[in-house]
């Protein structure tokens, strides 16, 4: 009787110090260490879930939080640098989905990627999920979304209801002249967040993320609201006056002759990234003052 | 007896009624209808008047700029074959186009922003940048002997394009994404200009060069034979050829700063003339201005409309048509 | 029917006396650029009004270049060419070009162009800058056309001739331009022998019954022996003889022009000479 117990209590023993030694390895495999980020957006996620200090590379044109700048660059999504991202021996990269060629080496290195595509607003909330499984920040990422579907709700009901202007969403142009106009199309995270912020993309019917625009569709097309979109450099003063002065032209536009031109600027919104939520609100507060 | 002059004076008469059929046309035909009396009536304010501004910002500055284009492109490249006596020679052929690029480049890639009379820094940049290519090409033909030396002025050229072409390279590469996009739209030609001021800007150029144009026809057909025969006529060659060299590039820059570098009106709209009407330049140098007019606004009206709500750059109409030809054009000549 | 705007009124063109210098080249030189040799060196030519001069000479002797200079399209680096008693280089190139007119060795167009409006180019130097061509003009064509017998060619595309008939039109695209002298570079050497013949029947009629001066660059003795009455022989840009053809074609001077031992037999009741060479001198 002792005997057969003192066997039950062994193999317990080994069961439970088996089970614990793979969850131990488990848990040390799934949670990267040194991750290195070519895509802007995705490097604010993982700060934004507390995946921050986990990070060990950045690309060349990440700006925030402050505290990427010191950390090293290895390039972005047309020149990837591969020898600096090796020297950096990491356990996750984050590149672009059509970095193809990179994923190829990578995958020779064994060194697992996680391949990003650009979408809509709902897409951004998806990928905050899943880099958060993938990092072990899985609760910080749902306490993420959280936050910003509630801010987007918050806004989304603030504007339900009242009319929806047709904005003409302005990514770029020439300066000081209306050539090369480039506008969101009716898709994409841009044209989510305006929906969002209660407007309508008036070229929503051609279904594409970004079309350009030629004086005689904005005549013909006639939208109440133009938002331009600059990720920095605030017009002001006499600069203002005079990029407000190109769309004067346009005289019988509604947005020029009631004066509803407007700059939206910041980094918030030209990436798909946590911020999301300061840039639906900042374009409800133009749009729905 | 075969009256010269009269010929002259009729072909010249018959196409200049067909580029201005094409002109007055052109402003009422596109993605939307408009009604023109209304464009042009009296009874709807300017501000409310969306058919007028339709017809007035958008599409007739689009129309003039096409025909000026197609018309400065189209008579440089009559210029530039008889001065290099090759009839594949394009206003593009001398790297004027490729300085002028890489002057647009520049200017998109450093954010060059400033503006002069309505005009933004990028067609200034193009224009000085096309300048820069005219020196070095001009300089590198007349440093070896005295006179214009056209093989040296041809390889000048080439090479010149291959070098800017390097350089614009470099330019794209360290450019941003947004700034490439833009660099390469400019390429594919855009002659949405919305308002006058670049029309203005780019009009004394372009007077300059047709104003010289004017002076050339016969010595154009004269130097067809080579520079020794040509002199021996009584041509002062070097003058001629000096002339004939500044105008056309000037011609080009200008044409390619106002509306991008379109390709191929400088070589289907010469050879698609000469087919029609033979070789003498009094007809032929005149008549491709104005046919080439008309083509451009013919190939941006299809631009804008083939493919509606959305436009093709007419660059694209233009290569689409101009390549077949072209090709077409080699096979027939061998 | 003449084709010289400014003959001597009354003067009929003389076999044997020579008239007044046309065209002088006193003592001149030419280098191509500073660091070439001298390719015209020191040449001195009279030709006469009235006279058919062949300038005779092997290839490289300097021959074109000369041609250059006494058309004026080229300067010489050291002495004067003079017309009359004008100093060429002192004149626009369309006044001389009212005088002298040049017919090439080879032409070859870009373009494709008609014989007869080839043929009209020609009246350029006396057309103003924006005047097209008149009937007189075109009536000068033709005239040009009927001497050269190619009068029925005159429709045809330049390029779908034959070697002859090519040069034929632009000797009459030369004529058209009236001049009193006509300087010819090698007008035989690419025509088959029937098209030769044909050449130089053609240029001695001109110069006999039109009383056109000529002067004929070429490196072909039997040419130069059968229609030139007076020879130059150029070698390495100097000249080594000079004077009429019975006169200065010997077999010495045939041997200093091309190392070559040759026969020249002159037919007795013709007063023709031929040139037949026996063998090469080492």
């Amino acid at each position: 009787m002792a005997a057969r117990q003192t066997i039950v209590t062994r193999l317990t023993a080994v069961a439970f110090c088996v089970a614990a030694c793979t969850v131990f390895v488990s848990h040390a495999q799934t949670n990267p260490q040194r991750i290195v980020s070519l895509v802007p957006a995705l490097t604010e996620m993982l700060f934004a879930i507390g995946a921050g200090p986990q990070v060990v590379g950045v690309s060349s044109y990440d700006r925030y939080p402050p505290s990427v700048t010191s950390l090293p660059r290895v390039g972005a999504l047309l020149d990837p640098d591969t020898e600096r991202i090796l020297s950096l021996t990491p356990d996750l990269v984050l590149t672009y989905g059509s970095q193809v060629d990179l994923q190829t080496q990578m995958r020779r290195a064994s060194i697992p990627t996680f391949d990003y595509r650009h979408g809509g607003l709902d897409h951004i909330l998806v990928t905050i999920r899943q880099l958060g499984q993938r990092t072990g920040h899985i609760n910080e990422a749902n306490a993420l979304v959280s936050g910003i579907e509630t801010r987007i709700q918050a806004v989304k009901a603030r504007v339900v209801g009242k009319q929806r202007p047709r904005t003409l969403l302005v990514f770029s142009r020439e300066p000081k002249t209306l050539r090369n106009i480039y506008v969101s199309g009716g898709s994409g995270f841009l044209r989510d967040m305006l929906v969002a912020a209660g407007g309508e993309d008036v070229f929503e019917d051609i279904g594409r993320e970004s079309v350009q625009a030629t004086t005689e569709t904005i005549l013909i097309r006639a939208p109440e609201v133009i938002l331009e979109i600059r990720s920095e450099n605030i017009p002001a003063g006499a600069e203002l006056d005079s990029e407000l002065q190109s769309w004067s032209r346009l005289s019988t536009v509604p947005a020029v002759k009631n004066k509803r031109v407007y700059f939206v600027t910041g980094q918030q919104m030209t990436v798909p990234g946590p911020r999301v939520a300061d840039g639906v609100e900042r374009m409800a507060k133009v749009l729905h003052p | 007896m075969m009256n010269i002059r009269r010929r002259i004076a009729m072909v010249v008469l018959a196409f200049l009624a067909f580029a201005i059929a094409v002109i007055v046309v052109a402003p009422m035909v596109g993605s939307t209808s408009i009604s023109l009396s209304k464009a042009f009536g009296r009874s709807v304010d300017w501000n409310e008047n969306v058919d007028a501004q339709i017809f007035f910002v958008a599409r007739l500055p689009r129309v003039l700029s096409g025909a000026l284009v197609g018309a400065a492109l189209a008579a440089a490249g009559v210029v530039l074959q008889a001065l290099l006596r090759n009839p594949l020679a394009t206003p593009f052929t001398l790297g004027v186009s490729a300085g002028a690029a890489l002057g647009a480049m520049v200017a998109i890639a450093i954010g060059l922003d400033v503006g002069w009379f309505g005009v933004s820094s990028v067609p200034i940049a193009s224009f000085a940048g096309s300048l820069v290519a005219i020196g070095i090409v001009y300089a590198l033909a007349t440093s070896q002997r005295r006179g214009l030396s056209t093989n040296v002025l041809l390889l000048a050229g080439v090479t010149l394009n291959s070098f800017f072409s390097a350089l614009i390279l470099f330019v794209q590469y360290v450019s941003d994404f947004t700034q490439s996009v833009r660099a390469v739209r400019w390429l594919m030609g855009d002659l949405d200009v919305g308002g006058y001021s670049s029309i203005v800007a780019a009009l004394p150029m372009l007077l300059a060069a047709f104003g010289v144009f004017a002076f050339l026809p016969r010595t154009l057909n004269l130097l067809t034979l080579g520079e020794d025969v040509a002199a021996a006529r009584g041509v002062d060659v070097m003058s001629a050829q000096r002339w004939a060299f500044f105008s056309a590039s000037l011609a080009t820059g200008a044409a390619v700063s106002l509306g991008g570098p379109i390709g191929f009106i400088g070589i289907v709209v010469p050879h698609l003339v000469r087919l029609m009407i033979g070789s003498d330049h009094r007809i032929v140098l005149p008549a491709a201005a104005l046919f080439g007019a008309a083509f451009t606004v013919l190939c941006d009206l299809t631009a804008r409309t083939i493919m509606a709500p959305l436009e093709l750059p007419v660059g694209i109409i233009t290569a689409l048509i101009g390549g077949p030809f072209f090709l077409w054009l080699l096979v027939k000549r061998s | 029917m003449s084709f010289r705007a400014r003959a001597t009124p009354g003067r009929r063109p003389s076999l044997f006396l020579d008239g007044p210098t046309l065209l002088w080249a006193d003592n001149v030189s030419f280098r191509y650029s500073t660091a070439a040799p001298l390719v015209v060196n020191e040449v001195t030519v009279r030709l006469n009004d009235g006279t058919l001069t062949g300038i005779l000479g092997p290839n490289g002797s300097g021959k074109t270049t000369l041609l250059r200079l006494l058309s004026g399209t080229r300067r010489p680096t050291a002495g004067r060419v003079h017309l009359d008693d004008r100093a060429l280089d002192r004149m626009s190139r369309r006044e001389a070009a009212r005088h002298i007119a040049v017919v090439p060795q080879e032409t070859e167009l870009a373009f494709e162009y008609t014989a007869i409006e080839i043929v009209l180019m020609g009246r350029h130097p006396h057309l103003g800058l924006f005047t097209v061509e008149g009937p007189a003009d075109i009536e000068l064509a033709q005239q040009a056309m009927a001497a050269t017998g190619t009068a029925h060619l005159a429709d045809r595309p330049f390029h779908q001739l034959s070697g002859g008939e090519k040069q034929r039109v632009v000797i009459a695209a030369a004529l058209a331009q009236s001049p009193r002298l006509l300087l010819l570079d090698e007008p035989t050497a690419s025509l088959d022998l029937g098209y030769q013949l044909e050449v130089s029947a053609l240029l001695q009629r001109l110069n006999l019954e039109q009383g056109v001066t000529l002067a004929i660059s070429t490196h072909d003795l039997n040419l130069a022996a059968a229609i030139c009455r007076d020879l130059i022989m150029m070698r390495d840009g100097r000249v080594i003889a000079t004077g009429a053809t019975t006169d200065v074609l010997t077999p010495e001077n045939v041997r200093r022009l091309y190392d070559v031992e040759a026969d020249v037999h002159v037919h007795g009741d013709t007063g023709h000479m031929t040139v037949v060479p026996v063998r090469r001198l080492p």
